[in-house]
């Protein structure tokens, strides 16, 4: 069903919805950007449509709310340990098409990837609720449609802003009741259909092929450029990767609490292991390693899609302005080079 | 030729004389250092039709016109009459007329800033806007004052040579939970500031917070939004100064204030720099008003009415480290020098006669 909405009965059932749900959606934090007098969009529990950040590109993606940056697994004495607790009410995500495909790609890795459930992701999933925000532009640093994740049915309900108004698509029987006595509309939500950024992935035909790509003298234009930041990673809307640690809260070490926080393979120290051992040490070669992951090897494992959504986050917050797109393009150049050697 | 020009007239109405006689390079001033673009035109114009042809970029930011003949004064005074009606009046707000006598006084000089955020991923703060809220306090005055902006502690405007030297500042806001203990802040501020940042044993940052001069490094390097910028504040030295007799750099004297304590200090310069000199405008630099009242009656008269906002820290006394130009004994000619070494391992020598 579809419906038409002011942002002043919208809150009404914000109010009414948070008896059951935690509402989430990207918020403008201002002066908070990472220039001066710039703000920063991420997401955060709102309590009305006003808080919602719709006209912008959040700066960080929609996954922080299913894994946080820094969380908490269990807290450990001696000989005892409690989990921590999920969240209690279920959780009403706002999300563009791109984020939403970004959970699938998410909960691959989460949920099945090596026949292993992680417990702390599957608790949060099974709680969310997703509120599709209609995208019909993008930004232009968006390549959603050269990613196929322009558009998406897996929703509960999808969303257009409007002056002063929401109109609806209500698809999940939960929220009707939310909606009894608002003006019906006819409402299908419309979708990106091209970007101004294209990005045509290329086949990397055989393992031989894929060996020479990875020493191939490409990679090395970032050992100068890139500063190993990971700010792309954690913008990155299907990072999954993280690092745990205990806290202790006394000097015998028996007592603490086990924490997960997000980790970047762009950043050094990343793959060291104990003993001293560590892999990809230079800029050029995790970056080779993260491209080839979103591009490649991604879908080589899983068969069926890439990895990368096209959100385009990273392309926004890189401070060095490596364009993930111009990347991948530079890796098509290489590709057919190497392919044409070899005939 | 037979010249009779008051010189220190002329040098008021922003003209300094040249050493061609007769001649006299106009100072047009830019406060804050930022203005349209289409002034750039009129400027040439001066440059042409009555100066030498030539420009210069001048050291306080001015826009320099050099080879104006004294007879062509009045001329070019009418002229500018557009300019500083559009930079001072209407861009700055200054109280005073426009008229066609050209620039009322050369007191306050010319407020110089860096280009700041409006354009610099360090600024923290916009120095042009700042500047042109100061110049509205300091100008038109007979009493003398160096200003300058710096967008951040880095200080590429030279602020620390000025009597008043702003800085734009953050106190920076730690988000542990967004701290994936990276290290890069660290880095930075170890590498581009202070050192007062460190990682540890639980992977996230502890801050010495007594030497963090609020620049920011840490929140534009960091990954995460972790560090981010809070209140903007300001950084304030004094008493810096070039110059022949007693060079200095300027001492830290204000810290985190906020503008409302950065306007209120200028809204009372006039006040103490004519109560200092009994009221009769000398061509002396702020600097030394600020040395014969001695700093703790300077404080009572500068800070008169203005409340301070809690975080703000000031100076309890300043003690200043003079250069004295007369000094420097330790430079002598090579020929005095005592050396250590094998004289043919020195690399250098006076070029044989």
């Amino acid at each position: 069903m579809g419906y038409k909405v002011s942002f002043e009965e919208a809150n009404k059932i914000f109010a009414k919805l948070q008896d059951e749900y935690e509402i989430w959606a990207p918020k403008r934090f201002v002066g908070r950007g990472r220039y001066s007098d710039t703000d920063m969009i991420k997401y955060d529990k709102v309590n009305t449509v006003e808080e919602i950040e719709y006209k912008e590109k959040s700066d960080f993606p929609a996954k922080e709310v299913l894994t946080p940056i820094t969380e908490s697994l269990f807290y450990f004495t001696e000989d005892e340990f409690i989990e921590s607790k999920a969240t209690k009410k279920k959780l009403l995500i706002f999300m563009r098409p791109c984020d939403i495909h970004a959970q699938h790609h998410q909960e691959k890795i989460y949920l099945s990837n090596g026949d292993f459930t992680d417990m702390y992701y599957k608790r949060m999933n099974e709680k969310v609720k997703i509120v599709m925000m209609e995208c019909t532009t993008g930004w232009d640093t968006c390549f959603c449609v050269s990613m196929g994740t322009n558009k998406s049915e897996d929703y509960s309900m999808a969303v257009r802003f409007g002056e002063g108004e929401l109109t609806l698509d209500v698809k999940d029987a939960d929220f009707a009741p939310y909606f009894e006595g608002q003006a019906s509309a006819d409402f299908k939500p419309d979708y990106v259909k091209e970007n101004e950024l294209h990005v045509e992935i290329p086949e990397i035909p055989n393992k031989d092929v894929l060996l020479k790509l990875k020493s191939h003298p490409m990679w090395n234009e970032y050992n100068k450029r890139c500063i190993s930041c990971g700010a792309c990673t954690i913008a990155c809307s299907t990072c999954t990767c993280f690092t745990t640690t205990d806290i202790v809260y006394n000097e015998n070490g028996s007592v603490g609490e086990r924490k997960r926080t997000s980790a970047s393979c762009q950043i050094k120290g990343f793959t060291d292991m104990a003993g001293g051992m560590s892999f990809r040490n230079t800029a050029g070669e995790r970056m080779r390693y993260k491209v080839l992951h979103k591009f490649h090897d991604y879908k080589a494992r899983f068969k069926d899609y890439h990895m990368c959504v096209g959100c385009g986050r990273c392309i926004d917050r890189c401070p060095e302005y490596i364009s993930i797109a111009a990347t991948v393009d530079k890796m098509a150049k290489a590709i057919d080079e190497i392919v044409a050697e070899e005939k | 030729m037979n010249h009779d020009i008051d010189i220190k007239k002329v040098r008021i109405n922003c003209y300094r004389q040249s050493k061609v006689a007769g001649e006299f390079m106009l100072q047009l001033r830019v406060p804050g250092a930022l203005i349209d673009a289409k002034h750039l035109s009129m400027v040439q114009e001066i440059c042409e039709r009555w100066g030498n042809g030539t420009f210069h970029m001048g050291t306080r930011q001015t826009l320099n016109i050099p080879g104006i003949k004294y007879e062509y004064i009045d001329e070019v005074n009418k002229f500018i009459k557009g300019y500083i009606h559009d930079v001072d009046i209407e861009m700055c707000d200054v109280d005073m007329e426009s008229n066609d006598a050209g620039y009322p006084t050369i007191g306050a000089r010319n407020i110089i800033s860096c280009i700041g955020n409006a354009h610099c991923i360090k600024g923290n703060i916009n120095t042009y806007k700042l500047a042109r809220k100061i110049e509205r306090l300091v100008f038109p005055s007979h009493y003398h004052i160096k200003v300058a902006v710096a967008g951040c502690p880095n200080d590429c405007a030279k602020a620390n040579f000025n009597d008043f030297g702003i800085m734009g500042v953050h106190k920076q806001v730690y988000d542990i939970d967004r701290c994936i203990g990276c290290g890069s802040c660290v880095e930075a501020c170890e590498h581009h500031a202070t050192g007062v940042l460190s990682l540890n044993a639980n992977g996230k940052i502890d801050k010495d917070t007594c030497c963090c001069v609020g620049c920011g490094e840490c929140s534009l390097i960091c990954p995460t939004g972790a560090w981010s910028r809070g209140k903007q504040l300001y950084r304030v030295t004094l008493g810096g100064r070039t110059g022949k007799q007693n060079p200095r750099s300027g001492k830290l004297f204000l810290n985190w204030v906020t503008e409302d304590v950065v306007l209120g200090m200028f809204a009372n310069w006039q006040k103490f720099s004519a109560w200092a000199l009994d009221y009769k405008p000398e061509y002396l630099h702020g600097g030394h008003l600020i040395d014969r009242v001695g700093y703790k009656e300077f404080v009572k008269h500068i800070f008169e009415g203005v409340e301070f906002n809690p975080e703000a820290k000031m100076a309890d006394d300043i003690y200043w480290a003079e250069n004295e130009q007369r000094g420097n004994m330790h430079v002598m000619p090579l020929s005095q020098h005592k050396f250590a070494g094998p004289t043919e391992e020195r690399g250098y020598s006076f070029a044989k006669k």
